[in-house]
């Protein structure tokens, strides 16, 4: 099976983890100043989301662990190794995970759709593709795997 | 076996019991937030999304609903047990709230003038209680919302538990032990309704820039008259 080069995924994933970033960055400073983010459309999905008690885990907002998991994944993108791929598919998986579960609680228990919150779980969703295809494709790889296919599977031998 | 393709077996067996482990532990997430309560997941509570939605993004301070800096203090009298005052909180307060409180002309207190019954004052200060976590209007809609015949004894601990879970308290265990706390707070403005010379529910008094201290309202007959009263004391 042939994956898009190393270089390309990393940039990919640098780009959705930058924007993610973003999207986190904005949801917490208007939460931290007693607001909720602006819904387009006149929509008050994300007042209803960010009241609610699913916003907040141990009392820290769920953006903030936001920030933090799209930090740690703009970071993997900056090295070609191991620890980096398996370290980014972590991250994604577990950001991919709770972007479900936020996502059925959005639907189902709050009854209320954050546009925001959407957008982060899309951003989630691509960057756990993103992160997958890079470790199946490079995992064992020594330097930056090379287009096409990974370079210890084009090794002889 | 080469070196690299050993890790990069040990890799992908790692990556494979991680998206398992992912999978259980977001089925495990969805059962049990699934069965229990919540801001819309107590199924025996009536509207509890709808109530949440409407308030959702009003300041609340305690039980005033609105910006704390309106100028004018709209004072609502009533017994949560009242039918009265659910049908006043749901067909008339809602254009005051839409309209004066959001755009912050005018804020709206509750205050517990419990008359009703012995499980009024209990179900007052479970208000307050979710007020001190800034859910008091969400607590009060929510009980007239699911509201039982007058006095039927309906409004036990688990009822009043229940719409506090509704309402979006966070800290239940705080509520419960607060509970208890505000009963005076619900006696001293039972009294503060019958020096204002009510002796009905709901019953409103106002205070703003142009009323010589709270001025009592009585029993507005509709929307309008309670916008022109708010009007002449801004």
């Amino acid at each position: 099976m042939t994956h898009p080069s190393e270089w390309t995924l990393r940039r990919a994933i640098a780009f959705c983890a930058a924007l993610g970033v973003g999207v986190a960055t904005y949801i917490a400073v208007e939460a931290a100043g007693g607001d909720a983010p602006q819904c387009i459309a006149g929509s008050t999905g994300c007042a209803t989301v960010a009241k609610s008690s699913y916003s907040h885990v141990a009392g820290v907002n769920i953006a903030v662990f936001g920030i933090v998991g799209y930090v740690l994944l703009l970071a993997s993108a900056f090295f070609a190794n191991d620890l980096a791929r398996f370290g980014g598919f972590v991250v994604a998986l577990g950001g991919f995970g709770y972007s479900v579960f936020l996502t059925y609680i959005e639907i189902f228990k709050i009854e209320a759709i954050c546009q925001w919150c959407v957008g982060s779980a899309v951003l989630m969703t691509i960057l756990f593709v993103l992160n997958a295809t890079r470790l199946i494709g490079y995992a064992g790889t020594e330097g930056e795997g090379t287009a096409g296919r990974s370079s210890l599977r084009e090794a002889p031998g | 076996m080469s070196e690299p393709e050993d890790r990069r077996k040990q890799l992908l067996q790692l990556a494979a019991g991680a998206v398992f482990l992912a999978i259980a532990v977001v089925l495990v997430l969805i059962v049990v937030n699934g069965s229990s309560g919540g801001d819309g997941g107590d199924t025996s509570l009536e509207g509890v999304a709808e109530v949440n939605r409407e308030l959702a993004g009003i300041p609340q301070q305690g039980m005033v609903l609105g910006d704390p800096k309106a100028p004018v203090e709209l004072v609502e009298f009533a017994d949560l047990q009242c039918p009265y005052c659910k049908a006043f909180a749901e067909e008339v307060l809602p254009s005051i709230i839409e309209t004066q409180v959001k755009n912050g002309e005018a804020k709206v207190a509750f205050h517990n003038f419990t008359i009703i019954g012995e499980q009024s004052p209990p179900a007052g200060a479970a208000a307050l209680a979710a007020g001190a976590q800034g859910r008091g209007w969400n607590y009060v809609k929510l009980f007239y919302r699911n509201q039982g015949t007058e006095d039927s004894g309906y409004a036990d601990d688990a009822f009043l538990e229940s719409v506090a879970k509704g309402a979006g308290v966070e800290n239940l265990e705080k509520w419960n032990q607060d509970r208890a706390k505000f009963l005076p707070e619900v006696e001293a403005t039972t009294a503060e309704a019958q020096e204002l010379g009510f002796n009905g529910t709901p019953s409103f008094a106002i205070e703003g820039p142009k009323t010589k201290g709270l001025e009592p309202l009585g029993t507005p007959e509709s929307v309008g008259d309670l916008e022109k009263a708010i009007a002449e004391a801004g």
